[in-house]
């Protein structure tokens, strides 16, 4: 497939996933009015199936350049912010499928888009992995860690909405009835779901790493890498955040907050390291 | 042609003292179709009768000039209850064809109710249809109204919010429970002190689902006394508030005239109860529950006036709605008024076309018996035939379908005068059965 083929799939891609957004974000917006009834589920199903559509699109701009590349594509920025959209993609496609909660979509696809939209203003040229690292455990790990990061960015979210519900509750706002927030029991427990299963996606992820090292040669391995240390870091902040809610009870809106400081603290990891500080995992 | 009438009276426009003067029983209420029927003054009829409502409905067929429908039914009522027809007609609305179904249709979706989009009115109807069916009373024309008159009340309901929102205390109570709880099955109610509004609001929690009641008094006996009610814990309290640990809803209404529940207490409770929501709802009057509980994380007051003014901004968004909703109804009944006019029309283009191919088809035989053609040419003369006849009546039928759309009041007479000068033998009754 030509580059100039697989550069207006990526367009298409990107031009989806901004009409899923907007659909996703009216979604929650127009829930407060009352004249909606009948508009609202036609509006939920275009977000909805909008976003499966984008998901389709980019998972196949994702398999064809990786084919063209001829090996995984994770070096440059424009690589690992398109794949972070498709992991918050399916982590969102997988929370809708177990509960029916679209409400979340409203806030994590429009933050799938951004990433997206990042990607795309990266111009998107070919670039080589150093050969040592062209091995498949690299696959796994690189996925697992982008799911956990979108595991713990839905996690986030639903602290979002766990907080806007929360306002609207205790201001007795009067239509209160009409919006499409999850209770807040549903919000806490679900973000807490997701924080579990991003600290497990993490924690493996993080092994295969280790493991992956063994089969790296000339690896100018430095246990202090940064990248390293802030991954731990955040791994510390979500197992601490689980502990305390295990044994006295942090849920709700202490919970949401903790969420939200875990999740500032992914994005130091992930953007943070990369721009200002020098690892073998940064992309550039 | 068929006319549709009601007569009927409700609470906009008659005092209780007359429509219990007008309400059938269901003895009553056999006794009448049958009568009704018997009479053969009019050739339907649907008797609805609730606490709020008494309407008749009936249709006459259009063989019926002699009468007026609405005479029918007055005198009817008169002389069934013994109310002279002067009062009668004081005290109540009555309306005909497009009226009478934009009522029908006003009623099922509960716009004309007394709480509007208040649920119970369809079922009502629809109970009201059933027995005046099975006891003979409905027939080919109402049978259809009321089929159409209950899925508007559907369509309304999903397309409007008018039926949305909580418009009782109780209930308002119970739809922000589900805001807070992420499910209400396996959470516990304490209800303190006694009244009507907490027993009715914990009624309706465990309809939703709440597993245990905890009925706390300051007297053993009459915590048991209410208790029995719901199969529920009772507790009598002293100062000791720490039933409160394994409650999630707390609906208090005593008349204590000091604060029962206090912030410092109750943030232990919280503790306690590892912080667990907790849904506090203060209907007494002096209030139970200082205000600043409210500023305990996970613990959520309302108290007396909050809840009311969730009730009347819902109240205030269903009248909104009951804007939307007219809408809807008027043209769902414009609609439904002419389908059944051209419904109306339908045995006479019929009956038309039957002549029609009855006589071509006569001398078709005829004309073919005395020549000798081919298959072919037998074929193309038949197909001849069809096509006059088809092209003979387009435009009689096309026109009289054009003067029921247009809602011109004579089609009737078109009726007629095709009946007359086709000497059509024209049994509407059984066509639409």
């Amino acid at each position: 497939m030509s580059t100039e083929l697989l550069h207006f799939l990526f367009l298409v891609t990107v031009l989806v996933y901004l009409a899923a957004s907007i659909f996703q974000a009216l979604y929650l917006a127009i829930g407060e009015r009352s004249e909606t009834p009948t508009l609202r589920p036609r509006i939920a199903s275009i977000a909805f199936w909008g976003t499966c559509l984008g998901f389709v699109l980019l998972t196949l701009f994702i398999a064809l350049w990786w084919s063209r590349e001829g090996h995984f594509p994770m070096k440059h920025w424009t690589d690992s912010t398109a794949f972070f959209a498709w992991a918050i993609t399916l982590i969102y496609l997988i929370v809708v499928r177990v509960t029916q909660l679209r409400a979340i979509g409203s806030l994590v696809i429009p933050g799938a888009f951004i990433t997206i939209l990042i990607s795309y203003s990266f111009s998107r040229n070919t670039s080589a992995l150093p050969e040592n690292l062209e091995t498949y455990w690299l696959v796994p790990h690189i996925t697992l860690i982008f799911l956990a990061y979108a595991a713990f960015f839905t996690a986030f979210g639903f602290g979002l909405l766990y907080l806007m519900a929360e306002k609207k509750i205790r201001q007795k706002t009067n239509m209160l009835f009409h919006n499409l927030f999850p209770s807040l029991g549903a919000s806490d427990e679900l973000g807490y779901r997701c924080t579990i299963l991003g600290v497990i996606l993490l924690t493996i992820g993080m092994i295969v790493g280790v493991l992956l090292t063994q089969y790296i040669k000339n690896l100018t391995w430095r246990w202090l890498d940064s990248q390293i240390f802030f991954t731990v870091v955040t791994w510390v902040i979500y197992v601490v955040q689980i502990s305390i809610r295990q044994l006295w009870g942090w849920r709700g809106r202490k919970a949401a907050y903790s969420e939200i400081v875990g999740f500032i603290a992914v994005l130091c990891t992930y953007i943070g390291v990369n721009l200002f500080l020098d690892s073998t995992h940064t992309f550039r | 042609m068929n006319q549709i009438v009601s007569i009927g009276t409700s609470h906009h426009v008659a005092p209780v003292e007359f429509r219990e003067k007008l309400a059938f029983s269901e003895e009553q209420l056999i006794e009448s179709l049958h009568h009704l029927r018997e009479s053969h003054k009019v050739d339907e009829a649907v008797i609805l009768s609730t606490c709020n409502r008494v309407e008749v409905y009936g249709v006459a067929h259009s063989q019926r000039t002699t009468e007026s429908p609405f005479k029918v039914l007055l005198d009817f009522l008169s002389n069934y209850h013994r109310i002279s027809v002067d009062t009668l007609k004081k005290w109540s609305y009555r309306h005909h064809n497009l009226d009478a179904i934009q009522h029908l249709f006003r009623v099922t979706s509960s716009l004309d109710s007394m709480v509007v989009g208040e649920s119970q009115i369809l079922g009502q109807v629809k109970d009201a249809f059933d027995f005046s069916r099975s006891a003979g009373g409905a027939g080919a024309i109402l049978n259809r109204l009321f089929a159409k008159a209950f899925s508007v009340g559907k369509r309304i309901r999903s397309e409007t919010t008018i039926a949305a929102g909580a418009v009782s205390i109780s209930y308002a109570a119970v739809e922000l429970a589900k805001k807070i709880f992420n499910t209400l099955e396996d959470k516990t109610v304490a209800i303190i002190g006694a009244g009507e509004m907490s027993e009715l609001t914990a009624k309706h929690l465990v309809a939703n689902g709440v597993s245990k009641v905890i009925v706390a008094n300051r007297t053993y006996e009459r915590a048991v006394k209410i208790a029995e009610k719901f199969k529920g814990i009772p507790i009598a309290y002293e100062e000791n508030l720490n039933f409160l640990i394994d409650a999630d809803i707390v609906i208090s209404s005593t008349d204590a005239p000091h604060y029962l529940i206090e912030r410092k207490p109750l943030a232990e409770i919280m503790r306690k109860r590892k912080h667990r929501y907790m849904f506090l709802i203060d209907i007494a009057v002096p209030r139970d529950i200082e205000p600043d509980v409210s500023k305990i994380n996970h613990a959520f007051l309302y108290n007396i006036d909050d809840l009311e003014a969730v009730v009347a901004s819902n109240l205030k968004e269903r009248q909104q709605e009951a804007v939307r909703a007219e809408q809807i109804v008027s043209e769902e009944a414009k609609r439904f008024h002419d389908q059944l006019q051209i419904l109306e029309v339908n045995p006479t283009i019929k009956a038309l076309h039957q002549q029609f191919q009855q006589i071509a088809e006569c001398e078709l035989k005829a004309c073919l018996g005395k020549t000798t053609l081919s298959d072919t040419q037998e074929d193309a003369v038949a197909s001849m035939t069809q096509a006059i006849v088809k092209k003979l009546l387009h435009h009689p039928v096309e026109n009289l379908r054009h003067a029921v759309n247009d809602g011109n009041a004579d089609h009737g007479q078109y009726v007629h005068a095709l009946q007359e000068l086709f000497a059509l033998d024209n049994n509407d009754d059984k066509d639409q059965a």
